[in-house]
This record gives structure tokens, sequence and C-alpha cells, in this order.
């Protein structure tokens, strides 16, 4: 007689389980600063050099995978017009990370970045992620914005901060995964005050394994 | 920076912007940077209408299809010297659906919108306006960043400072002094675009204020602060979803998908870049006749013809890509069923009476006098963000979360009333109207495949909000695997009963395992304890055909269901099921807590001493 299980521990099949959490994060920033072309490089490796600019908002999903957790992200894209600034609230409702980006070679983007990250630190969910990517970093030649000024700016908010190109795909991947390391992973999503990480189903582990190959 | 310092930096970016488009492409020379300007080709196609295409065009004009366009044309051209005679009014309907000849277009187009009367009526006030905004307009940087990616596929819009784009530039500049409420809203761009294709700066100028400020199109209410006509029609598309498409709104509600997200840019921009562009086009033949009415009869047509593909589809990102960039790419029907359809939407709705929101309320309609300038404020000029939001804005958001929550709790309720259905065996869902006929049979092949069988102790799990539709297939597949691995001594049969709300479950060509997180959202474990007496180690499961006998006549009995082969007609005394709902669900998508409660007594009812032990 087979013995009872506890079906929550085991898979059924017996391989050994990796924990797998789902965060909801959300990019924002100035109009043409690269969100879209940030996420796109990342969910599928391409750079289209005239994105279409995104009304309302985009949603797409990615997986990465940290040693011993695989990370789903569910991505909220927004538009950056401000007049579309007041649906904003809507998608990082309840987000455990955010991404506020800015083009490294427009001052003023920085600025409205900087306002953001003031916005998310009143409003969104006290324990949210939040990461700073300089983005168009490909574009060095024209720099409006210092790498030490943004910097410093993001150690005293406790931010990540990342020179990004979504054009090269320069450290893409690489502030996905810093915020995905950042993240509590802890069961019951108990540590994050947006609810924390909603752990999946194997039967979505299966099907989002597209960085564990 | 002070005040002072930031006007005049924000007034210098507008000049300086400006005075690139005025000086065009040919004395731009070596001042375009690289990343501007397409990379150069040798080779490439382009369409008939302009796109251009780096492989094979998607759809080929056959000969047969020239020839009647060439018949139209002629047909058309007597039209056209005949507007306004009573022949061509009888004619034009049936003739606009049929399509307008491309290269009569612009005519019809002009004629539709009556372009002339309102730019005869304001001679001169293009190049005023546009005088104005190269002083005052504070859209400058918006319009020259949509500029620079707005149709960049599209040979007259390929080349940075081409000819078009300077005068996608000057229409969207100007406009924005024009109506200075809307000014410039990013969507705008995508009309501008189209009506340059066909249109001269000018026409297209009015052509675009038209669209905005005539009721017919009404276009002014979506693009203003808070976008009140934008939620006024998505909740007229969800209630034509709710009458007609019932089974669907559910899939996308279990997603939490509102329709602010798929289906923004058909309202905003008339479906420009999410349909292919020739039917688009079509779409706008009629749009122009018809008005806005034929956006909410599109709207429906789409999901009409693409709802068993969506209903197959189990992620929201998956939907949304489907919705948003499959559909662009290709269609998947031709221009003409299409449009067809679109009349019989037209039709449906009608005699349902919902094939109008109703006129505009007042907050919908501009306030100001068009072409009246307006100085703007500071904050505008510099393009401060503002730090808190508007009355309206506040509004707006509140709508829209507050549709959203409705839908959960919709989806609860309806969850409750399927469930309550599966209780008493009613082969249609509570609150589902049939006309919804979406795959009946897989839900007869996932019910069916749920019947598992196994050893002694059995878990099953729904799994997250994401996959619960298609769960039961994948619980089938691994738990009998599982099975297979045991000694197989002693077999006990489980049927799950599983609310109607999987009835749209699809066989997929390859099973995942089953979802065993206990964080899951929506999880029912059924244990179903070993059982000695119940013989035959080889219970398979039950096929459709058998199912459909089950649902139809020896449904009130499970064990009807092949649950016990050895013949036993009742429930064993020793068998215990176990019906555990754990408490961490965090979202309110817990269906099949309701499916085991009204589950739990038909099978538990003589053995309630065990329950829960």
């Amino acid at each position: 007689m087979a013995t009872n299980r506890s079906g929550a521990a085991q898979r059924p099949n017996g391989a050994p389980q990796t924990k797998v959490c789902q965060f909801k994060l959300v990019l924002l920033g100035e109009s043409a600063v690269g969100k879209s072309s940030l996420v796109l490089r990342f969910v599928k490796g391409q750079f289209h050099e005239y994105q279409e600019s995104t009304i309302g908002a985009a949603f797409l999903t990615q997986t990465v995978c940290l040693d011993d957790t695989t990370v789903k992200f569910e991505i909220w894209d927004t538009a950056g017009q401000e007049r579309y600034h007041s649906l904003a609230p809507m998608y990082y409702r309840g987000a455990q990370a955010a991404i506020v980006v800015y083009d490294i070679t427009n001052q003023d983007t920085f600025g409205r970045a900087k306002n953001w990250v003031k916005e998310l630190q009143r409003q969104a969910s006290p324990s949210i992620v939040i990461a700073l990517a300089g983005n168009k970093s490909d574009l060095a030649a024209k720099r409006m914005v210092e790498f030490e000024e943004a910097q410093a700016y993001a150690d005293e908010n406790g931010l990540l901060f990342m020179e990004t190109s979504a054009k090269t795909a320069m450290n893409v991947n690489d502030i996905f995964l810093a915020i995905a390391n950042k993240l509590p992973k802890s069961e019951g999503g108990g540590s994050a005050g947006a609810g924390g990480a909603r752990r999946l189903g194997d039967a979505e582990q299966a099907r989002s394994s597209s960085c564990c190959k | 920076m002070n005040e002072e310092a930031l006007l005049a930096r924000a007034s210098e970016e507008r000049e300086r912007i400006f005075q690139r488009y005025e000086r065009g492409r040919e004395n731009l020379i070596g001042q375009i940077d690289p990343w501007e300007d397409p990379e150069f080709e040798d080779y490439h196609k382009t369409d008939r209408y302009g796109f251009i295409h780096d492989e094979r065009l998607p759809q080929k004009t056959g000969p047969q299809k020239v020839n009647i366009e060439v018949e139209r044309e002629k047909k058309w051209v007597k039209m056209l010297t005949n507007w306004d005679s009573p022949a061509t009014k009888e004619k034009l309907h049936r003739r606009i659906y049929k399509g307008i000849p491309n290269s009569l277009r612009i005519k019809v187009w002009c004629k539709l919108m009556d372009v002339n009367k309102i730019k005869s009526a304001n001679p001169g006030k293009f190049q005023e306006m546009l005088k104005l905004a190269k002083l005052w307009s504070t859209d400058v940087r918006q319009i020259d960043s949509d500029v620079n990616r707005q149709f960049r596929e599209h040979q007259f819009y390929r080349e940075r400072y081409s000819e078009k784009q300077c005068s996608l530039f000057n229409v969207l500049c100007a406009y924005s002094m024009y109506n200075s409420e809307v000014g410039y809203c990013q969507g705008m761009s995508g009309l501008a675009g189209v009506l340059l294709m066909y249109m001269d700066e000018e026409d297209a100028f009015w052509a675009l204020a038209v669209l905005l400020s005539d009721k017919k199109y009404a276009m002014h209410g979506l693009y203003i602060e808070g976008f009140p006509k934008l939620t006024r029609f998505l909740e007229h598309h969800d209630k034509i979803l709710t009458k007609f498409m019932p089974k669907l709104k559910h899939h996308f509600d279990k997603f939490g998908l509102d329709a602010i997200l798929y289906s923004l840019k058909w309202f905003f921009v008339c479906f420009v870049e999410r349909v292919p562009f020739s039917l688009c086009l079509r779409v706008w033949d009629i749009y122009l006749l018809d008005g806005e009415r034929v956006v909410t009869a599109m709207a429906y047509t789409i999901l009409k013809l693409h709802k068993k593909a969506i209903m197959k589809l189990n992620d929201m990102d998956l939907i949304v890509n489907y919705i948003q960039v499959k559909l662009h790419k290709d269609f998947g029907f031709e221009d003409d069923i299409v449009i067809y359809h679109l009349e019989r939407s037209m039709e449906e709705l009608k005699r349902a009476k919902l094939d109008y929101p109703g006129p505009p309320p007042p907050n919908e309609l501009p306030k100001r006098q068009l072409g009246l300038f307006v100085e703007p404020d500071k904050k505008s000029k510099i393009g401060q963000r503002a730090e808190n939001f508007s009355e309206t804005e506040k509004q707006a958001r509140a709508t829209v979360i507050l549709r959203r929550e409705k839908a959960a709790i919709e989806l609860q309720e309806l969850r409750v009333s399927q469930s309550d259905t599966v209780s008493e065996h009613s082969g249609v869902a509570g609150g589902i109207r049939c006309d919804d006929s979406v795959s009946a049979l897989g839900s007869r092949r996932s019910l069916a495949d749920t019947s598992v069988t196994s050893t002694a102790d059995l878990s099953v799990f729904s799994s997250g909000r994401s996959h619960a539709m298609d769960n039961s297939l994948d619980t089938h597949s691994n738990v009998s695997d599982d099975a297979t691995g045991s000694d197989g001594s002693g077999i006990c049969g489980l049927s799950i009963q599983r609310a109607p709300s999987t009835a749209h479950s699809t066989p997929r060509a390859t099973p995942h395992p089953p979802s065993v997180s206990p964080m899951s959202d929506d999880v029912v474990r059924i244990h179903v304890t070993y059982n000695p007496r119940a013989g035959s180690p080889h219970l398979h499961p039950i096929s459709p055909s058998k199912y459909k006998a089950y649902n139809n006549e020896e449904h009130h009995k499970p064990v009807s269901l092949g649950f016990y082969s050895n013949g036993s007609t009742n429930l064993p005394s020793d068998n215990r099921i176990r019906i555990q709902v754990p408490s961490e669900s965090e979202e309110l998508l817990t269906p099949v807590v309701d499916a085991g409660n009204n589950i739990t007594p038909r099978f538990i009812e003589s053995h309630t001493e065990m329950y829960g032990s």
C-alpha cells in the first residue's frame, strides 16, 4: 500500500521541488525613455528601434531562475504620458516591485523618475522593491545624467540602480535578476506588505520554464 | 534651477524641435542621429497601402480582386460627381460596406467627414494654430517622440523628418493649440497618421478636428483628462459581453483581464495597429459613414469571431498577446467576411438595443471654444508632473478599480450559482446562457478525464488562479502515473465533479504536473482512503460518451461513474472523503470551495462521523 503523503510537500512525480514565486512588477517613467523596450528585451530578447508607443498599459510575463527559486514576473508596462498618469496607480497597486526608468541623455526624464520614486514611496506598498534604470546607456556620447549622480540618489533612497541599454541588452536581465534576488520569497507572503510572493503551482511552473532549460 | 531658467529651457527645447521639422530631412543632412533613421536596406517590399515588409506580402490582391476594384471605381467616380443625389444616398451604405476603392478613399473620406465645409469656414486657422504652437504648445516634446515612432514601417514615415513626418508633427502641434482641453494625447498620432496617408496637412488637420468634435464620432471625450468616453464605452462593451458572450466575459474576469487592457486601442484609434491595415481601412470606411456605434459593434465582432481561440488561452498575457499582436499580424478571416459579420453584429446589437451607449453627456464635450488661444499655465510650460491627481482623474481610476472589484464579486457569485447547478445536475451552468456555446465537448472531456484511479490516498489539486481551467486534465495524467508506480493491490476510483466554470477546458497536447502548491489560490484537496474491498485494479477513466450518459441519466449516483467496478452499487461504509480548502487562499477566486460544499453531502452523508478526521 502506498503511504499517505502530504501533497503539499512533494510533487507527485517525486522530482525535487523548486520554489516558484510570482511577483507583480510595474514599469514607470517618462514617455519614450524605453520602458517597453526594456520589457521587450527582457521577455523576448528583441529590440525594435521604433517601439510602438504604449497606450494605457501592456502586460507580459517572464520567469527567472535563482539558485533555489523560480521567480515569475507579471510585468505591467505603463504609458509615460502625463495624461495616463492617473491610471498608473491601478497598475502599481499591489505591485511588489517597480522599475523606474529614465533616459541618460535627457536630464528631465531623471527629474521625472525622482517624482515617480517619491510617488511610489508615498502611495505604493511600503515593502515595494524599487529599481532605478538609466536606460539608453549605448548613447553615452550624448549623456546628460552622470552615473555618479544617479547612483548617489539611488543610495540615498535605498533603490537598486543600474544603467541599462535595451538596444545592446546591457544590464537588462541583470536588473530584473537583482530585483528577483532582493524580493522576499518567504512562504505565506507575510513579509511583503503587498501580499508577498504568490507561490505557483507546478502546473504553472512547468510551463513558465523558459529560462530553466 | 529656478522657474525662469526652467521656462527658458522648455521654450528653447520647443523651438529646437520645431526648427528641425521646419528644415526637414533635406536640410538636416549629417544632423540626424543614426539611431533615428532606419538602416539602409537593399531590398524590401511595400504593400499597396505603403507599408514596408521584410518578407513576402501578407496578402496578395488577386487579378480577380483588381478587376472588381476597377469596376467599383467606375461606379464610385460616378457617385462622387453626384454626391448629394438621392441615387447616391440610396447606394452609399451598400457600397461603403463593400469597401471604398483605395484610389478614391481620400475623396470619399473627405465627403463623409465634410472636411471642405469646416475648412472653408475657417480660412487661415490651421496656419494660425501652427504659429501659436511654435510659441506656446506644451505638447511638442511628446508629439516629437511619438512622431519618431508612429508608422515607421510605412514608406511615408520611414525616414526621420520626411515630408509626412513633418506634416504629422505640424497637424498634431496645431491641433494641440486648436483644442486646448485635449492638447495632445497619445493615440492621436495614430489617427492623424492614417489621415495623412491619404490627405494633405490641412485636410488632415480638419479631418482630425471633425473626428474629435463632430457628434457622430465625438472622440474628444476619449482623450480628455480622465478619459470619460472610454469609461462609458468600456462599460457598454462589458454589458454586451455579459449578455451575448458570458462565458468569454467570465474567462476574462477569471484572469483579472479588464477590457481597458485589451481593447483600449480599439476605442482610441479605431483599430489602428490592432487589426491588419486593409481591414482597419474597411472599418474606418464604415466608421466614417455610421459613426461611433461601428466601434462598439466591431469590438463585439472581433471577440465573437475569435471567441473559441481566446477561450483556449489560459494566461492573461497569452490572451492579450492574441488580441493585440496576433490579430494585428493576421486576423484569420478575410476582410469581406469580417465586414459581413460586423454588419450582422450591428443588426444584432440594434435588436437588443445595445448598439449605442447613448449620446455624450456634457463632460465629454468641448467646454472651451475651439480654436481660441488659451495660454498654458507655468507648470505645463515647464512640463512638471502634477503632484496630485485632479478629481476627474481620481474618479476615472476609481471607476476602473470598482469595475474590477465588481467583476471579481460577480465571478464568485457566478461560481456559487454554478456549483449549485452542479449539485442539481442540470446540464446548464447557472447564470450562463446557452447561446455561448463554446466547447461543450471540451467540458465533457475534462470531466471525463478527471475521473481518475489511484491507490490509497489521492490528492487532487485545482491549480492556481491562472490555470484552474485545464487542471483537470493534468490531474488525470499525473495521478494515473502515480497509480502505475504503486503496488496496485487495492484501488478505489474517484470522480471529481467540477463546477462548470471549467466547462471550457480544452485538452492540451502536453500534460504537465498538477499543482501541489499550498499557496495556490484555489485549492481543493480530496483524500480518498485506501479501500481494500474495492476490487479491480484496472479502473479506467470514463470516456466522454460515458460521461454523456452519466450527465443525462444516472447522474444522481456517483457510483455510476464506474466508481467501484466490483459491482457494488452502494458507497462502502469505510470509504471516506475529506474535502479540505486551505484558508491561505488570498484572493476571491475559490470556486471549488462551493463546489466542494455541494459535493460533500452527496458523498459523505452517511459518514458524517468520519468527516474531518
